[in-house]
């Protein structure tokens, strides 16, 4: 089975690169299931988990991106998020404390970053696509 | 003539001199060194950006809201100059060459009858700017510390611009920053933030790869360059905080080395002249005491 090269970058560095079977980004209108061959597209991305699975399926690794763009031609997938965590280092207690922080706070800019952190939530409680 | 002790006194105080020196030119070269990777590791993100943003350009014929941050706003009548200084001297000419490009761009842009607002980052910039043009300034970041607080730091400086920029304060913004070019040389540059310029991409794009453009956009492509040009301004801010950051390190190192020298040598006079001075002395105390002798 083909393997397709991924990259994830963040404006700080360079953090995943390597061949992979099939990858799961955000897009902004709908999660993008990427395997090797697939079309060219070009894509934003919402606040969400980008997976990235063996050839075998086995999930590698899964990080959380809080927005950002993907481009994806047959061989390469790229996505260049903003900020990125591992989603196992994220820690439940404290991303509810900051959403309660961000909800008592009223600024557009509170307002985005509090969307960022419900999408947080959202991705360390549900457990689809750890199995595909 | 100065006495034996005066001149001991000098020799201490300039080898203390040296040794100060000489730590900080080490600091600055693991500095650097730091610096250099962080630049290197910010390097990936910033091209692909880039190459994306330069297949997108041409889909913006003319437009709206955020699309102006890359088609402008018709007029060149307001300018935002940004200088990009150190928040520390020692360092050479580094302040000082950014401070001096900057006045001139200002002058001879006010000579044009164009309106000219600051925007000073770093400390030495913003002292200055403060003494020479001080209702000029609109707004002033320092204690940035790029290598520590990473990209959040480009992030303010880029959403004060844009929020600027949308409530039509300024047509034009032009960075002036001391380019990263070796580890000794530095060269001031000006770069054009907004609107941006990208008529360099996008001639270097069609070169390479010109079957490359057939893209599916998701959503579309308007919506996609909507995210995309904010995010690449604080993306270029960060690029310049970080070539900015590692020419400072540089131009420290450069700048220590040479006092570390310079110390050396003024150490090596002085001493000479202390041996010199004392040899005068036992000389004198030895005629007198032969002269002595012999008027016995």
């Amino acid at each position: 089975m083909a393997t397709i090269s991924f990259d994830l970058v963040s404006p700080e560095n360079l953090i995943f690169n390597d061949d992979v079977g099939t990858i799961i980004v955000p897009g902004k209108d709908g999660d993008l299931g990427v395997l090797p061959g697939h079309s060219q597209v070009m894509s934003s991305l919402r606040p969400g988990r980008v997976m990235v699975y063996s050839e075998d399926k086995n999930l590698v690794k899964s990080f959380f991106v809080s927005g950002g763009f993907a481009e994806i031609n047959p061989e390469k997938c790229i996505v260049l998020a903003e900020s990125v965590v591992e989603l196992n280092s994220l820690d439940k207690s404290s991303i509810e404390k900051e959403i309660e922080e961000l909800g008592s706070k009223e600024s557009k800019e509170s307002e985005e970053q509090l969307l960022i952190a419900k999408a947080k939530l959202e991705a360390i409680t549900v457990s689809f696509y750890d199995k595909i | 003539m100065p006495s034996l002790k005066d001149i001991k006194t000098q020799i201490n105080s300039v080898g203390s001199t040296k040794k100060i020196t000489s730590a900080m030119k080490m600091v600055a070269a693991s500095k650097l060194r730091r610096s250099q990777e962080k630049a290197e590791a910010a390097r990936p993100y910033s091209s692909r950006l880039e190459e994306m943003l330069s297949s997108l350009a041409s889909s913006a014929a003319s437009g709206e809201g955020i699309i102006k941050l890359l088609t402008g706003t018709g007029n060149d009548q307001n300018y935002i100059v940004v200088p990009v200084s150190a928040d520390r001297g020692l360092c050479g000419g580094f302040n000082s060459s950014i401070n001096r490009e900057t006045f001139k761009l200002v002058k001879s842009l006010e000579g044009n009858g164009k309106k000219v607002q600051l925007m000073p980052v770093g400390k030495k910039s913003r002292d200055f700017f403060n003494r020479v043009m001080k209702d000029q300034i609109i707004e002033s970041f320092v204690d940035l510390n790029v290598s520590s607080t990473g990209y959040e730091s480009a992030l303010n400086i880029s959403n004060k611009l844009q929020e600027l920029y949308f409530e039509g304060k300024f047509d034009k913004c032009i960075l002036v920053f001391n380019k990263f070019k070796s580890a000794i040389s530095q060269e001031v540059t000006q770069q054009q933030l907004i609107p941006l310029d990208v008529s360099n991409s996008e001639k270097e794009e069609e070169k390479e790869n010109s079957s490359n453009a057939i893209y599916d956009y998701e959503p579309d492509e308007e919506t996609i360059l909507k995210d995309l040009l904010p995010k690449n301004v604080s993306i270029q801010i960060f690029k310049v905080l970080l070539e900015s950051d590692a020419g400072e390190q540089g131009a420290r190192m450069a700048a220590m080395d040479n006092a570390t020298r310079n110390a050396g040598e003024m150490i090596d006079s002085l001493t000479l002249k202390y041996n010199r001075t004392r040899q005068a002395f036992i000389t004198k105390e030895l005629i007198e005491i032969i002269s002595g002798a012999e008027s016995i």
